[in-house]
């Protein structure tokens, strides 16, 4: 495999810091407009985990929040349109019943103040990197941000960092 | 959203909040982590320490939060230098974190301002 697309199926595990410095460049062969990279290498997920700082709920459409983790303040936006979009009505009504209600389900426990673990596209707004979520994990051990915090540096330090530098 | 204008909050220990401290600057958005030592509910101010540094919170903009004399608190906020030179932060994200390990909490900092230091000057050269 290409190294430059070694990470393309993986949710990075970044800090914001390093999510919101991704390198962005038009994408005019693809179907995502802008593609993402970290020193040369492309990145399409990510894992992000922090504190909620604000949030912004239009039901149907969508809870728009951004995640603090004390390096920088990550946009995130969660589809609620499952009814409406186009693009799920293509697929099987029944997996997006089921998606819908997970969906809705993350929606009413991310609030102000909670940490949450988030995955997803990354995507921009705006020329702002933001998350378009696909997962979100409520955490509670208060350890578990620090723990997070350690296990970017380790990734950045000895995986990603090394692939970038073999390219 | 995700307002663009809402900063995040620069980790600090109460320590690194000393008078000559870079930290210690007026409007800076700083997340603190200590031991509720006082709370006024009338003012809805609260004083948070670790080691032998305190630090008034401003908890006016929080909701839904108990406070437990003895319980760690970590709030995001503004920092106000107030007149006499005494400093505040104005909370606007609280949380209970009993059950944290300090000790390791600040080693973490100081791995991770290691690390973007080193990330910065990299992106430079």
């Amino acid at each position: 495999m290409n190294k430059n697309q070694i990470f393309r199926n993986t949710h990075a595990k970044l800090l914001a810091f390093d999510l919101l410095s991704l390198t962005q460049t038009p994408n005019f062969s693809s179907s995502d407009p802008i593609s993402f990279s970290r020193k040369g290498v492309s990145l399409s997920r990510a894992e992000i985990v922090g504190v909620v700082t604000s949030c912004e709920h239009k039901a149907n459409r969508f809870l728009k929040f951004a995640i603090d983790d004390g390096t920088g303040c990550v946009s995130c936006v969660l589809w609620l349109n499952h009814h409406s979009s186009p693009y799920f009505s293509r697929r099987n009504p029944v997996d997006v019943r089921l998606i819908a209600a997970m969906a809705n389900q993350w929606a009413s426990e991310i609030k102000i103040g909670v940490v949450a673990r988030v995955r997803g596209k990354i995507t921009a707004y705006r020329g702002e990197v933001q998350i378009t979520v696909s997962d979100v994990v409520l955490e509670r051990d208060p350890n578990v941000e620090m723990l997070n915090w350690l296990d970017c540096v380790r990734l950045a330090r000895n995986c990603y960092d090394v692939v970038a530098a073999f390219k | 959203m995700a307002n663009p204008s809402i900063q995040s909050g620069v980790l600090v220990t109460l320590e690194d909040l000393h008078p000559s401290s870079s930290f210690l600057r007026q409007g800076a958005s700083l997340r603190v982590t200590g031991k509720l030592q006082e709370y006024t509910v009338e003012t809805a101010i609260a004083i948070i320490c670790h080691g032998n540094a305190s630090l008034k919170i401003d908890t006016q903009h929080l909701r839904d939060l108990s406070f437990r004399i003895g319980s760690i608190y970590q709030f995001i906020g503004e920092l106000l230098i107030q007149p006499d030179n005494e400093s505040i932060l104005q909370a606007r994200v609280a949380r209970n974190v009993d059950g944290i390990d300090l000790n390791l909490y600040q080693h973490s900092i100081q791995l991770l301002r290691q690390f973007q230091a080193d990330h910065m000057k990299n992106a430079a050269t």
